[in-house]
């Protein structure tokens, strides 16, 4: 009888051995034996790599340090340079969104030439309401020209220079516009006042004034052309003792926040004083 | 251009602070500031030049502040912020009858109690919080301009 020689049985045996512990292995039956084996060879081998990248770190990051700071500042430079940029793009969007609409306003009257003027400044005086824009005579500007946006009227030219004018708003004290109400078809005074709020007078006791009426302008008097609109009525106030009631008006423009306005360059003031007869001495 | 530009657009109700004001009386108070009358005169004319307010309603109140800050800067010297809180009151008080006074001559219409509510007492509160630090920057700024002789 043929006797395997004893060699190739231990290895025959060792194949088997580790076949069956790889089996057992990937079945996870060793997994709470490898575990409890493998756990304080993977917890000295953590502690050292702990100890090792100290000492690693220790040596390297005054380097990285250094290069990190000149980082960090070369991008809080950039994210600095790229904030204002947005910034000012963010201006000339809500610049160009109202020159946009002044434009709209502009081709919507083909009839009417506007030259378009940015508000560079207030009369410091809080006892009038003027604006001060940046075009004047050189551009065509000239005393008495209406003023507009794209939603209505403004206020008329008051002073001119070469390069500026000065404009007197609707809601200035010294202001009368003459008005038509829209849909009663009757004609009022508005005149400002030195808080700003705008009041319908001359308005005969018989009409009956709602609110929400809406004012135009009439175009008498020849300060101002016909049918720009100006705002509507918030609440009237009727005495019998009174000849005219008034009216307390909310304006369609906001004054506050003028940035740019157009100039009606194509009309002509009309002055109407010599033909105003005059009272008898 | 800063009192056109940004200090005419923030109102406290309708009332506005008048830098020019603060300015010309804080440099009426330094003590070697002998320019103020010429300042104040320059201010008014700048002034009068881009407002729709009558002139004289400008450059007088500016020529009286001078003349007060000069006048009672000799008397209460040790108290310059005293001086000028006071001048600063009297100063917008003044300056707010003259431009109350064009407005009559102007025919305009309006309601007093209504003016000296919402504008000339917002004005003045404006103008007192405005007055010490205007007052500190023109005492540094008269400084700088006129350094202190060091006699040895």
């Amino acid at each position: 009888m043929r006797t395997i020689p004893s060699r190739t049985l231990q290895i025959a045996i060792a194949i088997l051995v580790v076949i069956g512990i790889i089996f057992l292995a990937l079945a996870g039956i060793l997994r709470p034996l490898l575990g409890f084996v493998m756990d304080p060879f993977v917890a000295v081998q953590r502690w050292l790599s702990d100890r090792v990248m100290t000492v690693v770190d220790f040596f390297t990051l005054p380097r990285d340090v250094s290069n990190l700071l000149q980082r960090n500042a070369e991008l809080e430079n950039e994210v600095s340079r790229l904030q204002s940029q947005v910034i000012q793009l963010q201006e000339q969007v809500s610049e160009a969104e109202v020159l946009y609409s002044l434009l709209d306003f502009a081709r919507a009257r083909p009839e009417s030439q506007y030259v378009a003027a940015a508000v560079i400044g207030r009369d410091p005086s809080p006892f009038l309401h003027y604006i001060i824009i940046d075009h004047g005579s050189d551009d065509g500007i000239r005393y008495g020209m209406p003023v507009v946006t794209q939603q209505g009227l403004v206020g008329r030219v008051d002073a001119v220079t070469a390069s500026a004018a000065r404009v007197q708003l609707i809601t200035d004290p010294g202001s009368v516009v003459n008005i038509r109400l829209q849909t009663l078809k009757r004609e009022a005074q508005l005149v400002g006042s030195i808080t700003g709020e705008l009041y319908l007078q001359m308005i005969p006791q018989d009409v009956t004034l709602n609110a929400g009426e809406i004012l135009l302008t009439s175009g008498i008097g020849g300060n101002y052309p016909a049918d720009l609109l100006i705002g509507q009525v918030i609440s009237a106030r009727k005495k019998e003792i009174e000849l005219f009631q008034t009216a307390v008006v909310q304006p369609i423009v906001d004054f506050t926040t003028l940035r740019a306005v157009l100039v009606v360059t194509s009309f002509k003031i009309i002055d109407i004083a010599p033909l105003v007869p005059e009272p008898a001495p | 251009m800063i009192q056109v530009v940004a200090i005419s657009r923030l109102p406290l109700l309708h009332g506005k602070a008048d830098l020019i004001l603060l300015v010309i009386i804080a440099w009426g108070l330094q003590e070697k500031a002998r320019q103020a009358w010429i300042v104040a005169v320059l201010c008014g004319l700048i002034i009068s030049f881009v407002t729709a307010a009558p002139y004289w309603s400008i450059i007088l109140p500016y020529l009286i502040v001078v003349w007060l800050a000069r006048h009672l800067h000799s008397r209460i010297w040790q108290s310059p912020l005293l001086a000028m809180m006071l001048i600063t009151f009297i100063g917008t008080i003044f300056q707010h009858l003259l431009m109350i006074l064009g407005l009559i001559f102007e025919d305009i219409k309006f309601n007093l109690t209504d003016i000296l509510g919402s504008v000339t007492l917002a004005s003045l509160i404006l103008n007192m919080i405005l007055s010490l630090p205007v007052f500190i920057i023109i005492k540094d700024i008269a400084g700088w301009v006129y350094p202190v002789e060091i006699h040895e």
